[in-house]
């Protein structure tokens, strides 16, 4: 008897060593929701069919490009939805030529014949692979602009369905900036300015026009950017007419980095990969004196004139701010984003108000366990004492297996923690009643402990398990929130099981193991 | 201290008054929810945007609500929030047509139409960090070469929106001058070429009505499908009725405590919902208990009317349903109380769902059970199968007074076995 009393102690404090271990420091172990700590969450929306649009046209192109080669012309293609276009020919021969092309170099594509066109459509399957990629990829290209925002433990997750991701920044307080950095699509173009010749942008695409006659030529388009004095400020808009072939993009950059230029303005300094240092020298050597426009996301950010050849490094000067320099380095190292993005969700919580609640909170939590605490031994004395002890290792656990699960402790959190507690005070009081019930029927202190706790078993397991049950169904159906309760919820009934029916039962034996058998117990 | 025990209150014998009690309570709930009051959802299931607002001197409610109305932001929800000293004020407006994006760039500019009027140069309540840190590099008060302006007004600019953000809005320059890093030079030039506006935000939600509505199904069938999995364990573990008087019962209790929560105007949101199911988790857990002791003595005594065994087992765990429910009223009480304003919503749900919850497991639950069984049960009024088939039968509840001297059941079963 008093060995096993010594195991099941010495269970029992491993347990709570564990839990301490797991649990402590509980700055560093327990996370903080964003709603206690302050801080962005974000859920954005990826415009996959963007993705799914780019490719529907490169695959376009690349079937024209290969019935050219085969001498196959005359071919009118249209894209006539995100992954389905039309090829129509003048001659039933070009289009069976056509239909052999594209079952060599275009797996994916499933073609059908309408009348004198083919329709191509995506097949569902790739159409997936495409859209989940381009989620990935976009998760991937946030993360190493959220890297630069040096945030701890930042959460950048895809979610399950509907091509979404979720951002979530503790302790960043600057939600525009977090906007403007991760929503920058980043697509970096270099083009050649066609009219006004010496770069510079004129004031009103009507002047762009004039100079074509009315009428723009097909390769040519119209961007505008701002227009700037002496000092850098923005004074108003400025055109530019620049070709609309794109040879070297950001995909061609190697690095990219915030710099001074010869006045100490800071620009951004940029390297490119050998093939894009290629295309590049070509470009600017075919054009010096020519403006070369950079583009960004369809806005031309600046636009001087070529002096000579440029091949590897070059540099844009855009009246930037430190601030502004330092970010578009980072969204040009990171990668264009594969497809543009909306916010669905978006929450900022002050650090302040996050404080307010916890600070708020914890009074109150604080207050309450005290009264339940006096209570409890007010209402049963020394067996109190027990009740008060299982349910302090009861909280202790329950932050060890949140420490354990790296879950997060949030307010709905903060209510499976109070209905845990109440259930833990609920499985002692269960057991101390029929522990006086026996009493009163005249048992022995011994029997009545153990008829006690066997019939207080089953009562405490049913109301447990319900309850685990129904968490169990809330973490699988339930979103953020909701998923906190359920985490807290089943962590704690767990404990609660132990706690109740184990240690408090310890508790009891330890105590009857050491005195007179007819001595009353207090309780 | 004991309260009570060896009770022997006939809770049953007004079981159809307190049927119909519950009952009207129900629909008096339902009819609040959505009837003329209409709960208030907030922006987590509505969609919409609610910024919260501090402001320098005490906020004019009315004021406000004339500016975002001529905004074109119509059913807008402004509302004083926290402490009074702390002058903040939250604004909730519906979601735009449309649009997953929210309005809070809207609703700053329509404030600031009014307030901040005739000043000029960057609004130290509103800047971010990169206008604030330009503006700096432009005035330089400091005297910094060129190369190091950026950094050096960047640090500086970084001290002042920190201390915005922790110590809320800043009501004079002077907290501003004797932050560490401010130089005199930096604080006069902020004198002469900034201002501090009349009001700063503090937090933004914003929730696309897409998100929205899908939070909503995916609170409800999250409930939905909880209440149908303790269904099944109680039916597994017990029987079926008393499963059914379990669900009943957590039904009543959030219709009633939903329907108060309703009448009162608070805001029913993705924290609420925690409350909700916290309270179905008490709820649930009372009643289990209840009918854990109606099991152990039906096995006890099976000829027992199964209404008398239902009094016996309530009053047999009288003293622990009050002792529990005592408890657990003073934590959520408190949270009532001193839990501040994000919290009130949460103890208010408890604290009358734990008076709800305790009535109900009690008055809702059992009859429910008796019900259920009454009109379903073999014999049964709806019933296809015949009395006799089914079991051992319990006989149609008819009141037994227990004769003088006769020990209650349990006991003397106690005492056989012993």
């Amino acid at each position: 008897m008093k060995r096993n009393l010594l195991w099941r102690g010495l269970l029992i404090l491993a347990v709570a060593l564990v839990c301490v271990a797991l649990a402590y420091p509980p700055k560093k172990k327990i996370n903080l929701g964003l709603d206690l700590r302050g801080g962005v969450h974000l859920v954005l929306q990826v415009h996959t069919e963007d993705a799914l649009r780019a490719e529907t046209d490169s695959d376009m192109a690349r079937l024209v490009d290969q019935a050219k080669e085969q001498s196959v012309t005359g071919l009118t293609a249209t894209r006539t939805g995100d992954a389905a276009f039309t090829i129509s020919a003048a001659s039933p021969d070009a289009l069976s030529t056509v239909t052999d092309i594209a079952g060599r170099f275009l797996p994916r594509w499933q073609a059908s014949r309408q009348n004198d066109a083919l329709v191509f459509t995506m097949d569902a399957k790739s159409v997936n692979e495409v859209r989940n990629a381009t989620v990935n990829q976009a998760v991937q290209t946030i993360n190493n602009r959220i890297d630069q925002f040096g945030v701890s433990e930042p959460v950048i997750q895809p979610t399950a369905t509907g091509h979404r991701i979720v951002v979530e920044l503790p302790g960043v307080d600057d939600p525009e900036r977090v906007r403007r950095l991760i929503k920058n699509t980043a697509f970096l173009e270099f083009r050649i300015v066609q009219f006004p010749k010496g770069g510079g942008g004129v004031g009103s695409r009507e002047e762009i026009l004039a100079n074509y006659g009315g009428q723009l030529p097909a390769d040519v388009e119209i961007l505008e950017g701002d227009r700037r004095d002496q000092t850098d400020a923005v004074v108003g808009k400025s055109y530019y007419a620049v070709q609309k072939r794109r040879t070297v993009t950001g995909r061609d950059l190697r690095n990219a980095n915030p710099s001074r230029g010869q006045f100490g303005n800071p620009i951004v300094e940029f390297t490119l990969t050998p093939t894009g240092s290629e295309a590049f020298g070509q470009l600017t050597g075919q054009n010096v004196g020519s403006g070369l426009a950079i583009v960004l996301d369809g806005r031309v950010v600046t636009a001087p004139v070529v002096k000579s050849r440029i091949s590897d490094r070059g540099q844009i000067e855009g009246g930037f701010s430190q601030q502004q320099a330092q970010d578009l380095s980072t969204v040009l190292r990171s990668g264009a984003l594969p497809a543009s993005i909306t916010y669905l969700e978006e929450r900022t919580v002050g650090p302040a108000l996050g404080r307010d609640s916890i600070e708020a909170g914890l009074r109150a939590g604080i207050v309450g366990t005290l009264a339940v605490l006096v209570a409890l031994l007010g209402y049963y004395r020394l067996a109190g004492l027990n009740a008060i002890s299982a349910l302090l290792l009861n909280v202790l656990i329950l932050f060890g297996g949140m420490g354990a699960f790296h879950s997060t402790l949030t307010l709905p959190g903060i209510a499976g923690v109070i209905l845990t507690i109440g259930m833990a005070v609920d499985a002692n009081v269960l057991v101390f009643e029929r522990i006086r019930e026996e009493l009163r029927a005249g048992r022995t202190v011994r029997s009545a402990i153990d008829l006690g706790f066997d019939r207080a078993f089953t009562s405490i397991i049913d109301t447990h398990v319900t309850t685990l049950i129904s968490a169990l169904f809330l973490f699988q159906f339930g979103t953020g929130p909701i998923k906190g309760f359920a985490v807290t919820l089943t962590i704690g009934l767990i404990a609660s099981i132990f706690t109740a029916v184990f240690v408090s039962r310890w508790l009891f034996d330890l105590v009857l193991s050491r005195r007179q058998v007819q001595a009353p117990l207090s309780i | 201290m004991e309260f009570l025990h060896d009770t022997h209150f006939d809770f049953m014998k007004y079981r159809r008054f307190w049927i119909i009690v519950s009952f009207i309570l129900v629909v008096l709930g339902l009819y609040t929810i959505f009837g003329p009051h209409k709960l208030n959802l907030g922006i987590d299931f509505a969609g919409g945007t609610q910024i919260t607002l501090g402001f320098r001197e005490t906020p004019e409610i009315d004021r406000i609500r004339t500016l975002v109305e001529q905004a074109g932001m119509r059913e807008a929800v402004i509302q004083r929030i926290g402490k009074p000293e702390e002058n903040q004020v939250n604004i909730k407006t519906a979601a735009a047509q449309g649009t997953e994006e929210g309005s809070r760039e809207r609703l700053v500019a329509a404030l600031s139409k009014s307030y901040n009027q005739g000043k000029t140069g960057v609004d130290l309540n509103q800047t971010g960090l990169d206008g604030l840190t330009q503006a700096l590099v432009r005035a330089n008060p400091d005297r910094v070469a060129p190369p190091q302006a950026g950094t050096h007004y960047a640090g500086i600019a970084e001290t002042i929106l920190k201390d915005r953000r922790t110590n809320g809005i800043f009501k004079s320059m002077d907290r501003i001058a004797r932050l560490p890093g401010v130089s005199p030079a930096v604080a006069s030039a902020l004198q002469q070429g900034a201002h501090l506006g009349d009001f700063s935000v503090l937090g933004t939600e914003n929730v696309g009505p897409q998100i929205g509505k899908e939070l909503r199904s995916q609170g409800f069938w999250a409930v939905l499908l909880s209440l149908l999995g303790m269904l099944c364990y109680i039916w597994f573990r017990f029987e079926l009725r008393f499963g059914i008087g379990a669900v009943m019962a957590s039904l009543h209790d959030v219709a009633v405590t939903l329907g108060l929560f309703t009448l009162l105007g608070f805001e029913f949101n993705l924290t609420t919902i925690a409350a909700f199911l916290t309270l179905v988790g008490y709820s649930v857990n009372d009643t289990v208990v209840i009918f854990d002791r109606m099991r152990e003595n039906m096995r006890k005594s099976r000829r027992k009317p199964l209404i008398e065994l239902m009094n016996d087992s309530i009053n047999e765990t009288l003293s622990r349903t009050i002792m529990t429910s005592g408890l657990t009223f003073l934590t959520v009480l408190s949270l009532f109380l001193l839990g501040g304003d994000v919290l009130r919503g949460f103890g208010f749900v408890m604290t009358v769902g734990i008076i709800v919850g305790t009535y109900s497991s009690i008055y809702v639950a059992s009859p429910f059970a008796l019900l259920w069984e009454s009109l379903f049960g073999p014999g049964g009024k709806w019933s296809r199968k015949p009395a006799v088939a089914a079991g051992p039968a319990r006989p149609e509840p008819t009141k037994i007074e227990p004769k003088p001297g006769e020990l209650p059941a349990r006991r003397r079963t106690a005492r056989r076995r012993a």
